[in-house]
């Protein structure tokens, strides 16, 4: 079983903005259509290691981004992913 | 090239040459990234938004905007004002403008006054473009809302003093909205320097981008309501259009073709200098200008040469039908001018060449003096048959 956390942005704009100031630093993410398990909404989320969520939440945020919500997906093989929101 | 088919005096209109990447990039964007932007999130999806955001940046970047976040989109200025003077003005309010303004201005504004919605007052302008700022001062009511300047008049090329006029609206809280049709990419802009509001742009002049393309900057904590609503790609599952900025005032697919295109443009114009351009247009202008005044029978309008203008002179031919000159200009020696009233029926009163017009003559950043000396001749050779 691997985890790994999302973040979910209001508009495209600030997805896109979280990829240009992430680039610049050493972060591993990855830019990833919203996970059906998470959203119904169309559009692209934040792929992250759990463990370095809050430090690109805390960058994120210190640049005035909007961020929607916070999420972390437990997956096993095809199962349909344990999805739980976090509050943080 | 056709020597001829350079002899374009009608930048002031839609720049023509573009730089060749702003013809390639539309094609490219087309073949190879062309995913909807903030639909789908595959990788073709993520390039578009990318191109989007990269755009965003640096038209940011270009008029120090402090965020890209506050770039709006729009098909061009005379869009970007709709969706700034729609977007903030309520019933009741009271509207300052300028006698240079364009019909983009005059119209909306005429229409909302029609209604009975709003109320207007017209700031006169000396013959040099340069509005009456004792009658501004005197114009100001308690319902003022907004004020609109033309930033340079396409009519005569005077460049409107954006300090002094801003910093007598802010006196009475009054939001100013700059229409910088015939500035962006020719004369350095600083909306923050300024305190400029809000400002609208078009890609295909000065930004030497496709039609099509413009935008407006609207400042942190002025917020518009949307002028046009629906998909955005975000929040699918609400009936409300997004409120967070820039999709709050964008609606639908995006033209990201021609955004390919006017990021070139704008890379462009960074890599030359924008105080270079503004440097040489100011100088051919001097030239064209010096130039002109030899000719017999001919008046000048606006800034002389010299003085600081944007790329444009309009004159006339004592007597002469200035269509009738633009036409011998273009059938006889292949000079593409623009002639008639140009949108702008006050910025004509003023100068005193309503109803007739004036033909106008806008160089651009490609334009060369050897062509300014190709025109002079044609011009020599039509006024001496004129007067002869």
């Amino acid at each position: 079983m691997s985890s790994s956390c999302y973040i979910t942005f209001p508009t495209t704009f600030f997805a896109i903005r979280a990829e240009s100031l992430l680039k610049k630093t050493g972060l591993t993410f990855k830019m990833v259509p919203v996970p059906r398990s998470i959203s119904s909404s169309c559009g692209t989320a934040l792929q992250c290691p759990c463990e370095d969520l809050a430090e690109i939440k805390a960058l994120l945020e210190e640049n005035s981004l909007e961020l929607e919500s916070f999420y972390r997906l437990e997956e096993e093989g095809i199962k349909k992913p344990l999805v739980t929101e976090l509050e943080l | 090239m056709n020597e001829a088919l350079n002899l374009y005096f009608d930048n002031a209109a839609t720049s023509w040459p573009k730089p060749e990447a702003v013809y390639d990039a539309p094609g490219r964007q087309m073949r190879q990234a062309a995913g909807n932007p903030g639909r789908s999130g595959h990788t073709r999806t993520l390039e578009a938004d990318r191109l989007l955001y990269k755009a965003r940046e640096t038209l940011a970047a270009l008029i120090n905007a402090p965020d890209p976040g506050r770039i709006v989109f729009a098909l061009n200025a005379t869009d970007a004002l709709n969706i700034a003077i729609k977007g903030l003005l309520e019933t009741g309010d009271h509207v300052l403008f300028t006698a240079m303004e364009h019909n983009s201005v005059l119209r909306p504004l005429g229409r909302l006054r029609q209604d009975g919605l709003i109320s207007t007052t017209m700031i006169p302008c000396a013959k040099t473009g340069q509005p009456d700022l004792d009658y501004l001062e005197s114009a100001y009511r308690e319902n003022t809302r907004l004020l609109i300047v033309n930033h340079a008049s396409n009519v005569t090329g005077s460049i409107a003093p954006l300090d002094r006029l801003i910093a007598s609206a802010h006196g009475r809280k009054v939001i100013v909205l700059v229409d910088a049709a015939q500035t962006a990419g020719a004369i350095p802009i600083d909306v923050q320097g300024l305190n400029i509001d809000m400002l609208a742009f078009t890609g295909h002049k000065g930004l030497l981008g496709p039609t099509g393309t413009g935008g407006l900057y609207v400042r942190k904590g002025l917020d518009l309501k949307p002028l046009r609503e629906g998909g955005t790609g975000s929040q699918s599952e609400s009936d409300i259009h997004p409120l967070s900025m820039p999709e709050r005032l964008e609606a639908g697919t995006l033209n990201s073709a021609g955004l390919a295109g006017l990021l070139e443009g704008v890379n462009y114009i960074q890599a030359r200098g924008i105080e270079s351009i503004q440097q040489e247009e100011q100088e051919l202008r001097s030239y064209l200008w010096e130039r002109l005044v030899e000719l017999p029978g001919i008046s000048l309008y606006g800034p002389h040469g010299g003085e600081a203008a944007v790329s444009v002179v309009s004159f006339t031919v004592g007597g002469a039908d200035c269509g009738e000159i633009g036409h011998v200009l273009e059938s006889a020696y292949g000079i593409l001018t623009r002639t008639g009233l140009h949108c702008a029926p006050h910025a004509h009163q003023t100068i005193g060449t309503l109803p007739e017009g004036t033909v106008r003559l806008s160089p651009g950043p490609f334009t060369r003096k050897v062509d300014v000396d190709h025109l002079i001749n044609a011009l020599q050779e039509i006024t001496g048959l004129m007067s002869g």
